[in-house]
């Protein structure tokens, strides 16, 4: 039991950091101001993120086949954690959780041009699961593809196809067994390139961030870009459910916020004489924040570390799902109390704290508790994984 | 990193699990608890016998020498059947500060009697209204040959059947720590019964008079060896809790999954699930924090922060896993003929012991104002 980042840990850690600094120049930063772009996607994110490419940054976690240098899971999490600190819009799920499943399953052809255009950082895959009518329940999406000789015809809708505006593909999940004996065992998974004939897209706005809606009329998409086998795409979703956790909570981000507002609230007067961070309430709400960030920390090395043994725990998935959704939130309220009236400046408005970074990370927070699996069947999986009790209904 | 637990850990924690099950059946708990002391001294001689009262004290002394994470998985274990046994007092405030404080004659006094059970040496680390061992008000004046001691002590466990209580104190200058006799002159103790059900003792010192021989560490060191109590009781009482909480959660599990009402296991409605599952997340929550401070100890790094984080998870974990046990068992988790009770007193007892979360984030607060306000 050792529960510290080695020296090689921490030099990686070092480097990566040293690096994201390079790669969030004043341009990308004045491009994020941009609303459209602030998920990426604009000129300048793309030439970053090609640069990162050709730094051979991307795939780190790949076998060296593809191009990577086979990273254990504690050494990928150090790379997530450093990037997403930085404030990069760095594509994760398409290098980390897609862009292997595509490289385990597809075509040739399709691989080549998929996996070397990711690595080269070139390529941006948009994930096609959810629709208005499927989203914790995702074994009841209706997208449909029909067979149709060397083509398959696809027609439906998808929500929430966050990056598709601007994407190369969306990996889709569609229903190719109308009649299943298991509702989850008819889909199959295809790479849909995004400037193919009846593929469209609108924006939804949302309380944070732009995503799509997007629409698949009667595409023509011929069968090299089916991924895996037909009637087999479920476990192709569920097995990067759990790398894909890794990535959205992560320690540094928030811990980059929590220092963020302790030195403002260290330089801020207070009415009442000293630093804002000489009052009782602002330090009881840094103490919180505090302690809870250490479990963060340790959930995040924890989990990398038992991927790293093949022994990811079920139910410890979930208790990490759960406590890092919840306790994000906690904490932009907890620091946004402590800014209080000036938590709520935009960031292009005189009087802006930190650019306006934690009134935003709330304005997103609340998609973590409901997406990746809702919280509520994250508890039913902890009842009856961690304490075998039986099943709710 | 790694969070593994090495093999040998494992046997050790297997084997108190072992012997602490054995001893710790209700009946058997019920007769501890008529007694006045409430202390098991056929379970502490067992778990000599097994050399498990010498996780941390070095083999020439008689202990296995396995370290202070070790200790701390032995203190899980107490915890987990809440064994009517000193160990946090004994093992981890006294032992552990005389074996890394005191002189070697010291050491060898007492030492290799706690490890086979023969003799119990405690630690008088809280005052009324100060849980801080290192900033004492009982007062050490010195005299010819040693010190007298005034002042007073409380909530002291093994107080009366101990050899020895570690007491700190100040001459006004300096930190003072000696080992004093309760059968000294100028001891008094008064019992105090507290919520665990445990005896505990008032200890009133009144010019006690130590010679030289039964000081353990003055100035600098002191202040070491008191700063290293503090944490290590934090993150010993940590473990305790985790093995309560990890058990109360548990039984509260296999309870709900039994008992049907409106013709289900009101485990199968979500609202009752989903509490024992917040149960789950906070247990885990507190091993973590637990397990980081625990190990830094075992090194010998830098454990403040970390033991006050692990004890103010203590603090709110075991009073929210507490409450929600008694409340998914209903009428019979209040029932003193079920055990349930029992794991929900040592869990207040335990937070409420060595600073509580209120208390602690409030100078974790200080810490991190100081931290950034410096230039």
């Amino acid at each position: 039991m050792n529960i510290e980042l080695t020296a090689e840990q921490k030099a990686l850690q070092q480097e990566v950091r040293e690096y994201m600094t390079t790669v969030m120049t004043p341009e990308l930063l004045e491009e994020m101001k941009i609303p459209e772009y602030k998920e990426g996607g604009g000129p300048e994110f793309r030439k970053q993120y090609a640069r990162m490419g050709a730094d051979g940054w991307i795939g780190l976690s790949w076998s060296r086949e593809l191009g990577g240098r086979e990273l254990s899971h504690v050494e990928q999490y150090i790379f997530t954690d450093e990037v997403v600190r930085s404030g990069f819009a760095y594509p994760f799920l398409t290098t980390e959780a897609v862009t292997p499943v595509i490289a385990a399953n597809a075509n040739e052809e399709v691989r080549e041009e998929v996996v070397g255009g990711v690595r080269d950082g070139k390529v941006v895959i948009a994930i096609g699961y959810s629709e208005p009518n499927a989203g914790t329940d995702l074994a009841s999406l209706t997208t449909k593809a029909v067979r149709d000789g060397d083509d398959w015809i696809i027609n439906g809708q998808k929500m929430w196809t966050s990056l598709a505006n601007f994407a190369d593909y969306v990996w889709l999940a569609a229903r190719t067994d109308p009649d299943p004996a298991k509702k989850h065992k008819g889909l199959t998974m295809f790479l849909v390139p995004t400037d193919i004939a009846g593929f469209s897209h609108t924006p939804v706005h949302t309380l944070g961030v732009r995503t799509n809606a997007t629409y698949y009329s009667d595409i023509r998409l011929p069968d090299k870009y089916r991924v895996g086998e037909v009637n087999g795409g479920w476990k192709l979703i569920t097995g990067q459910l759990n790398i894909e956790r890794l990535s959205l909570f992560t320690h540094g981000q928030v811990d980059a916020l929590y220092q963020g507002v302790c030195h403002w609230a260290a330089e801020t007067p207070s009415p009442s004489g000293g630093s804002l961070i000489d009052q009782p309430w602002v330090q009881h709400n840094l103490a919180k924040v505090r302690s809870g960030l250490e479990v963060v920390k340790l959930i995040c090395w924890k989990q990398a570390w038992a991927m790293d043994q093949g022994a990811l725990d079920m139910a410890d998935a979930s208790v990490a799902k759960v406590y890092g959704s919840e306790f994000f939130v906690e904490l932009y309220r907890l620091l946004l109390e402590v800014m209080g009236q000036a938590g709520t400046i935009s960031a292009d408005s005189p009087g802006a704290v930190l650019r306006g970074k934690i009134e935003f990370r709330w304005r997103v927070g609340s998609i973590l508790t409901f997406g990746g699996g809702a919280n509520e069947v994250q508890r039913d999986i902890i009842a009856m994984a961690g304490l075998w009790m039986p099943r709710t209904r | 990193m790694d969070f593994n637990i090495a093999d040998e850990l494992k046997s050790v924690q297997e084997l108190a699990r072992q012997i602490l099950a054995d001893f710790t059946e209700v009946e058997q708990l019920k007769q501890v608890e008529q007694q006045e002391q409430g202390f098991d001294e056929k379970l502490w001689g067992a778990l000599a016998d097994a050399g498990l009262l010498g996780i941390d004290i070095e083999e020439t002394l008689g202990g296995t020498d396995l370290g202070f994470y070790a200790l701390t998985a032995l203190c899980e274990e107490v915890g987990r059947t809440v064994a009517p046994v000193p160990a946090i007092p004994v093992l981890v405030s006294a032992a552990g500060t005389l074996r890394r404080f005191a002189a070697a004659g010291q050491k060898e006094n007492w030492l290799p009697g706690i490890a086979d059970g023969s003799l119990l040496v405690t630690a008088a680390t809280e005052e009324y209204n100060n849980d801080n061992p290192a900033n004492p008000n009982c007062r050490a004046e010195a005299v010819e040959g040693g010190y007298a001691l005034s002042g007073t002590k409380t909530c002291v466990p093994a107080a009366s059947q101990s050899r020895r209580i570690l007491v700190p104190a100040t001459t006004g200058e300096e930190l003072v720590v000696a080992l004093v006799d309760p059968a000294a002159a100028g001891v008094s103790l008064s019992p105090q019964v507290v919520t665990s059900g445990e005896t505990r003792h008032e200890l009133h010192l009144d010019k006690v008079q130590v010679p030289d021989a039964e000081v353990v560490a003055t100035g600098g060191k002191a202040l070491d060896a008191m700063n290293w109590v503090q944490q290590a009781t934090r993150t010993a009482l940590s473990a305790m809790a985790l093995g309560v909480c990890d058990k109360m959660m548990r039984m509260t599990g296999q309870y709900t999954s039994e008992r049907e009402q409106f013709g289900r296991a009101i485990a199968t409605f979500q609202a009752v699930s989903h509490r024992v599952a917040d149960c789950y997340i906070d247990v885990e929550c507190l091993r973590l924090v637990t397990q980081q401070a625990a190990s830094l100890i075992d090194q010998g790094r830098p454990a403040d922060e970390a033991s006050t984080i692990a004890k103010i998870w203590c603090g709110d974990v075991t009073h929210r896993v507490s409450q929600a046990s008694q409340h998914c068992h209903g009428g019979t988790g209040v029932d003193r003929d079920y055990p349930l009770h029992r794991y929900c007193l040592w869990a207040r007892q335990i937070e409420l012991s060595a600073g509580s979360s209120a208390q602690l984030t409030a100078q974790l607060g200080q810490a991190i104002g100081a931290a950034y306000s410096s230039p």
